[in-house]
């Protein structure tokens, strides 16, 4: 298979001046689309997809049906001369195709993670191990070359990975005669980039760990202990920080109790403590309420701040805005509420966004000023 | 071709190359040598653009390298010791991958990687690169070093892992690569090596250049260092008569007396052989030990 490869380009690539970063990102692509790792995972990934959007399309249908049935319900009643108006609020909405891209985005965050951690662990590494870097230096190519090829190479297997998940499941919805809208495959499309964002964050972090490793094995470990460090360890230290911070919440008034102080005649005459309960006060109400909503607003602005540092809360954010026709952000991410706009959603999501984009950056940034002070011995 | 201007190249503050001055002409075959630790890969990695020196400067062809590596690149071959290749492609991919950084078009690629893994016998075999053993990688790391036909080429330690027959095909090739005019500088510390190929030569030691010059000029100056006291191996057909002299200092006699290691402070083989023919004793043979390039080498690093 690879012999063929570049039997390809061997014929495409000549018209063109093949050299330095181009070379480095092709010779990297095709390695990564040949590796025994790349297919057992990638084609796991796509077997495992494939079911679970196998199981999505059967909800789908079953939701799709119950739907129609309410449908044909109202339309009765309305002939018949009924009063629809309360049904009909509480009806619910016509089944979208996107809620099965959701299954997906799951996945994506396990399986898509390991993928890319196997993909960038070795990419340095292995060539320091095999002195193959030495070698290569030693041909007319700056340094830069090879780390942004590296990159790039990476970037293109990962895009032609979540491409092939993406074609996969669309002929899937064919196959069972679900025609996507434009707007539904536009959703699709963006949702196949937000995908590519998380996928690089993580497969910038093995490629780091790869470069500041002098071994493939620790720089598998290091990835791993990042991967997991962002992904689990920073929620769940997360609370308790935010917790510490802002203290405990305050206390509601109906809880108070009066302790009348005890007099000498009391202790004297070795009577029980009588606890008093205090009428409700409505000021006092009121007071406790707006300190209650000032504490939780600066809890979850805490929490929240934390949690755009996790790769996975930001990309399960943007994929369900995005893959939730009325923008719903249901269970992830800061501030969610039912029913938005598109502008509510992007004024929400935009701080994961910005760091879907900026942690690939980050770690690829250390990855390329480690590798350019690299001593080459 | 080469040349080295104060070369000094520090880590963590330690000198591994000291203000090196070197000047290599063009079609030389030069021999670096020195002990492990010395400076020789340091070397070698600040003239072939790999590591920028702390202090000073190196040209080859007159280029700066630390300010134009990719220039220098282009007209020089690096041969590095335990080379490298990727091991999940074949020899034939490995060149081709590493052609494709000069300006070379597929025809002119193909034409000289066949002619380089025959050159270098890697020619047929199919297998990935992977699979090599050391010696297998050491002919394709020189191939590897020959891709953009070098005119400087440098070699680091290139018999390390070679097989007789190797070696003495590489030792061909060196040879008639000087003869076409290309410069080749020889790092190692397998003097026997160095001695039969190198035209010139230069021992290092603590990153600091100690000896230069041709084998004949660094046994005059630093052979008779060792060899002070000359060694004379004489061999006859009649036992040895007792030889004495004021310059000798010992004599050794075999069992049979028919051969003698004599120590003496200077050449007496004259007297010897006027000696022996007088005695009526006929020479086999008889020879002055000349210093070898380990006793140079040893010498040098004695003083």
């Amino acid at each position: 298979m690879k012999t063929y490869f570049y039997l390809f380009i061997r014929g495409e690539s000549e018209k063109m001046e093949a050299k330095g970063l181009f070379n480095v990102a092709l010779k990297e692509f095709i390695d990564h689309l040949t590796s025994r790792k790349f297919i057992v995972i990638l084609g796991l990934f796509l077997i495992i997809s494939a079911y679970s959007m196998h199981q999505g399309i059967d909800n789908y249908n079953n939701e799709l049906e119950s739907y129609k049935e309410q449908i044909s319900q109202i339309t009765e009643d309305k002939a018949g001369g009924t009063s629809i108006t309360i049904e009909s609020e509480y009806m619910s909405e016509k089944p979208s195709i996107l809620l099965i891209f959701q299954v997906m985005s799951f996945q994506m965050v396990s399986l898509g993670a390991i993928l890319a951690i196997a993909m960038g662990f070795d990419l340095v590494s292995r060539e320091k191990e095999s002195r193959s870097l030495k070698s290569l230096l030693s041909h007319p190519l700056f340094r830069d070359e090879i780390i942004n090829g590296k990159a790039l190479g990476g970037i293109f297997a990962l895009t032609f990975a979540i491409g092939i998940a993406l074609l996969i499941s669309v002929a899937m919805l064919l196959l069972f005669s679900i025609v996507p809208d434009l707007d539904e495959l536009c959703r699709i499309a963006l949702f196949g980039l937000v995908s590519v964002l998380c996928l690089l964050t993580y497969f910038s972090i093995a490629l780091m760990t790869s470069t500041i490793s002098d071994s493939s094995g620790k720089s598998l470990i290091y990835a791993l202990i990042v991967f997991l460090a962002i992904s689990f360890f920073v929620p769940m230290v997360g609370g308790i920080v935010a917790e510490s911070v802002v203290g405990d919440p305050p206390e509601p008034p109906m809880f108070q109790h009066e302790v009348p102080p005890p007099s000498v005649k009391e202790t004297e005459s070795e009577e029980p403590i009588v606890i008093r309960e205090v009428p409700l006060d409505e000021e006092e109400w009121q007071l406790y309420e707006e300190e209650s909503n000032a504490y939780w607003q600066k809890r979850r602005g805490i929490d929240d701040a934390i949690l755009t540092i996790v790769p996975t809360t930001n990309y399960l954010t943007v994929s369900s805005a995005v893959l939730s026709k009325n923008g719903n952000v249901p269970m992830f991410g800061p501030g969610y509420r039912s029913e938005t706009t598109s502008e509510d959603v992007l004024e929400r999501v935009w701080k994961n966004i910005l760091a879907l984009i900026i942690f690939p950056l980050v770690f690829f940034a250390i990855a390329y000023i480690k590798f350019m002070r690299m001593d080459i011995r | 071709m080469i040349k080295t201007e104060s070369l000094t190249k520090a880590y963590n503050g330690k000198k591994a190359v000291n203000r090196l001055d070197l000047e290599i002409a063009e079609g030389d075959i030069f021999g670096f040598l020195g002990p492990n630790g010395a400076g020789k890969s340091t070397t070698i990695l600040m003239l072939v653009g790999m590591v920028e020196p702390t202090e000073g400067k190196c040209f080859i062809n007159d280029i700066e390298v630390a300010r134009n590596p990719l220039k220098v690149k282009e007209i020089i071959g690096y041969l590095p010791e335990d080379v490298g290749f990727y091991g999940n492609m074949s020899a034939e991919q490995n060149l081709d991958y590493f052609a494709r950084f000069y300006n070379m078009d597929a025809h002119d690629r193909n034409a000289r990687i066949e002619e380089l893994l025959g050159l270098v016998q890697l020619d047929g075999v199919s297998q990935k690169v992977g699979g090599y053993s050391r010696g297998m990688m050491q002919r394709l790391g020189l191939a590897q070093a020959l891709l953009n036909d070098p005119k400087v080429l440098f070699l680091d330690e290139p018999t390390a892992n070679l097989d007789p027959e190797s070696v003495f095909q590489y030792r061909k090739l060196i040879t008639q690569l000087s003869e076409a005019g290309t410069t080749i500088f020889v790092s190692s510390h397998i003097l026997s090596e160095v001695s039969k190929v190198c035209k010139t030569l230069g021992i290092i030691s603590q990153g600091k250049l100690i000896a230069r010059g041709t084998l004949e000029e660094l046994k005059n100056d630093f052979g008779r260092v060792k060899a002070e006291n000359r060694r004379i191996i004489v061999e006859t057909i009649e036992q040895l008569p007792e030889i004495r002299h004021e310059a000798i200092i010992n004599v050794e006699y075999d069992k049979t007396k028919r051969r003698a290691i004599i120590e003496a402070k200077s050449d007496i083989r004259d007297y010897v052989s006027t000696l022996l023919f007088e005695k009526g004793v006929r020479i086999r043979e008889m020879r002055m030990e000349e210093p070898t390039l380990e006793d140079v080498f040893l010498s040098v690093y004695q003083r």
